[in-house]
């Protein structure tokens, strides 16, 4: 993939990226196959941007966000990710004893709420751990600390000597919030923050999201199902299906003019909430193809309404068709799929 | 669409108390509604509403301490025991509700998978619904199991019968549950959250294997999910619940395009949606939902409501009023109230 970019301004740099979990059977637990989790991943995101990469369970979305955080081993390819003094180091490659002061750079924050915080700390011992691990400040550096984060994520200070069951699923996710920003990462990997949220509270965690990137500049790699959350929170989106990076663009031209059929099906599959939009919604057939057993040529060509001979045989790579937007699909551009409208704003 | 005269079924003034040691959960207080022949009604709300279980306590599976306080559920019956039968003041494991549960109510739960047994297979399961509403043999009630299986699309049926429920894909388990569901050609079919566990292209697969059930079968659905999107394409009536009320409810087009309370409008303005534009904040909800069991006096919803009227919203219990044709709000902005 060619990167016609000032490539200063990347934080981070995946480069053919690959996990393959090995399939064990028998006395002697021989291998037997793979499963190609991750397929040759490659992508980047700049300082203070969101990228978010979707598709359905199994695609490799949360393996690939694990990778980068070094949670689990990558079996090939490169994590170019910058530090904070400039230098740019390999993620993948570095040895497990190196990867320590680089954890402070990037935090996590995790989908459940309930089962993320332990509920015999107080919120003091959740938002302050990182800091004592990293051995930041002094104690009542610690608490200064603490109830900054706090407050900085709507929560009131005077609450640092409850337990987590005291707050609600959203003031939860706060406290998790809180607690990936206590080292100032540069980087914050989100998988599914919102998914385990009430409706009416998803909209004031990703508010919060937002708000703390303008004023923190953070850069968010954002791991989701529901595209109505992505579209929300993203600068750019990358749409995987099993394994493997089927496109990526702004996130205005994905929605609005897609050039992958998956990516065209994803978004008509869709339910928009507003009846007099009934459509003729595209039902895929089957199911997502076994990243064990995947199909010759374009994963998504037993699917595919629009594939051709040419998709069962030989795997499409991916290309810049337009301006920072990628796709891997032998008739990308030549077909006129179709996206999603925007409303306008109601008055 | 005008709805049809006759209700299939009517929920009055339905109460589900929970009398746990740690406090009485009002988990359903005083809903009411109707669901007509063939239509499909949705059931929206958050957690804690309490829609599962008006579900619940329609079938009659309303699990201790739950109890029904009061209220009527009649349910019209058809054929040879004709008539409205009103299901709180039946037994709930007597004779004739277990013929009406299954048989003229059928159920789809969420979690497809802990709905069925790990133990047996699929087939076995549906065979067994069939077997304990309709006299058929063994090899009868297999061969409809895997006709019922072909019907909701589900591949190689005389296969899959013999499969157990890990073997099938989430899509597919699903399918299966449906398939048991409609083995005795429910009148009614209550589908709890039957997609949210579900990806969005199967989930869009589903919805339209529903769809195409009730177009054949001329069914009515109950639709119970907190997905707002899933209501708005499938429902022709729509019911909000808000901490055990019903808050709102009217036809589809009206609940979404001229919503009448001040929950639905705030909670229609703040979901995320595929067609508004990126990198927007969105108009929040303050506040969350209140524990079930520090429930607010009043209005339930005027601690975040943005319309308050000190005095009168947290004293008093609003009712039910017509706010237009067929919609019907509980709120004190409407004369009535």
């Amino acid at each position: 993939m060619v990167v016609a970019l000032d490539r200063d301004k990347l934080l981070l740099d995946v480069q053919g990226l690959r996990k393959f979990f090995p399939i064990k059977r028998g006395f002697l637990r021989k291998t037997v196959g793979h499963v190609r989790a991750v397929d040759d991943v490659s992508f980047f995101i700049r300082k203070g941007e969101t990228l978010s990469l979707v598709g359905e369970s199994g695609c490799g979305k949360t393996t690939t966000s694990r990778c980068i955080l070094r949670a689990i081993d990558p079996t090939a390819g490169k994590i170019l990710f910058r530090t904070e003094d400039g230098a740019v180091v390999d993620v993948a490659s570095l040895p497990k004893g190196k990867l320590r002061p680089l954890r402070r750079q990037m935090q996590m924050i995790f989908q459940d709420p309930y089962s993320s915080l332990n509920p015999r700390m107080t919120l003091l011992d959740i938002v302050g751990e990182p800091l004592l691990v990293n051995g930041v400040g002094s104690r009542q550096e610690r608490m200064d600390r603490v109830a900054e984060l706090l407050r900085l994520v709507g929560l009131r200070p005077e609450y640092m000597r409850r337990f987590p069951h005291a707050f609600s699923g959203g003031q939860r996710q706060r406290i998790g919030i809180a607690r990936a920003l206590a080292l100032n990462p540069s980087l914050v990997v989100a998988d599914e923050p919102v998914s385990a949220l009430d409706v009416s509270v998803q909209a004031q965690i990703l508010n919060l999201l937002m708000d703390l990137q303008d004023r923190l500049g953070l850069t968010y790699l954002f791991v989701a199902h529901d595209l109505s959350v992505v579209k929300h929170i993203s600068d750019r989106v990358a749409v995987m299906y099993v394994g493997r990076i089927v496109e990526m663009a702004g996130t205005e031209s994905l929605f609005a003019a897609p050039l992958h059929p998956y990516t065209e099906a994803l978004l008509s599959a869709v339910p928009k909430p507003d009846p007099r939009l009934r459509s003729r919604r595209i039902v895929l057939e089957g199911d997502v193809a076994d990243p064990a057993n995947p199909p010759p040529g374009c994963y998504f060509n037993p699917r595919c309404r629009y594939a051709l001979d040419l998709c069962k045989v030989d795997t499409p790579q991916l290309l810049e068709l337009r301006p920072g937007h990628f796709v891997a699909c032998h008739r990308a551009g030549e077909l006129s799929l179709s996206g999603v409208e925007v409303d306008r704003p109601s008055v | 669409m005008e709805r049809s005269p006759a209700p299939l079924l009517s929920v009055r003034n339905l109460k589900t108390y929970f009398f746990a040691d740690e406090g009485l959960t009002k988990a359903v207080d005083g809903a009411t509604f109707d669901i007509h022949p063939g239509e499909t009604l949705g059931v929206v709300g958050e957690s804690g509403c309490g829609k599962s279980v008006t579900a619940r306590s329609i079938l009659r599976i309303v699990e201790k301490p739950g109890r029904i306080v009061e209220g009527e559920i009649l349910l019209r019956r058809t054929g040879a025991n004709g008539g409205e039968v009103d299901l709180v003041a039946l037994p709930a494991d007597g004779k004739e509700m277990r013929s009406i549960r299954g048989k003229e109510i059928g159920l789809v739960f969420q979690e497809p998978m802990t709905s069925f047994s790990p133990v047996h297979t699929v087939g076995s399961q549906i065979v067994e619904a069939i077997r304990l509403h309709q006299r058929l043999s063994k090899r009868e009630a297999r061969e409809r199991a895997i006709d019922l299986l072909k019907q909701v699309g589900v591949p190689k049926p005389e296969r899959r019968v013999d499969e157990y429920a890990f073997e099938l894909s989430g899509g597919l388990r699903q399918r299966a549950m449906i398939a048991m569901a409609l083995s005795c050609d429910p009148n009614l079919l209550i589908a709890d959250e039957p997609t949210t566990a579900l990806d969005v292209t199967t989930q869009a697969q589903i919805l339209d294997l529903l769809r195409r059930l009730q177009e054949e079968r001329g069914m009515a659905i109950m639709l119970i999910t907190h997905n707002l999107g899933v209501v708005a394409e499938m429902s022709d009536h729509v019911v909000v619940m808000y901490l055990g009320r019903v808050v709102e409810e009217g036809p589809v087009d009206a609940i979404f395009h001229s919503p009448a309370h001040p929950y639905t409008r705030a909670l229609l303005r703040s979901i995320p949606s595929i067609r508004s534009q990126s990198r927007v904040k969105l108009p929040t909800i303050a506040g969350s939902i209140p524990h079930p069991f520090n429930r607010p006096p009043g209005c339930p919803f005027h601690p975040r409501c943005p319309s308050f009227i000190p005095g009168t919203c947290n004293q008093r219990e609003p009712g039910m009023v017509e706010v237009k044709d067929g919609q019907r709000a509980s709120c004190f902005l409407y004369n009535g109230a």
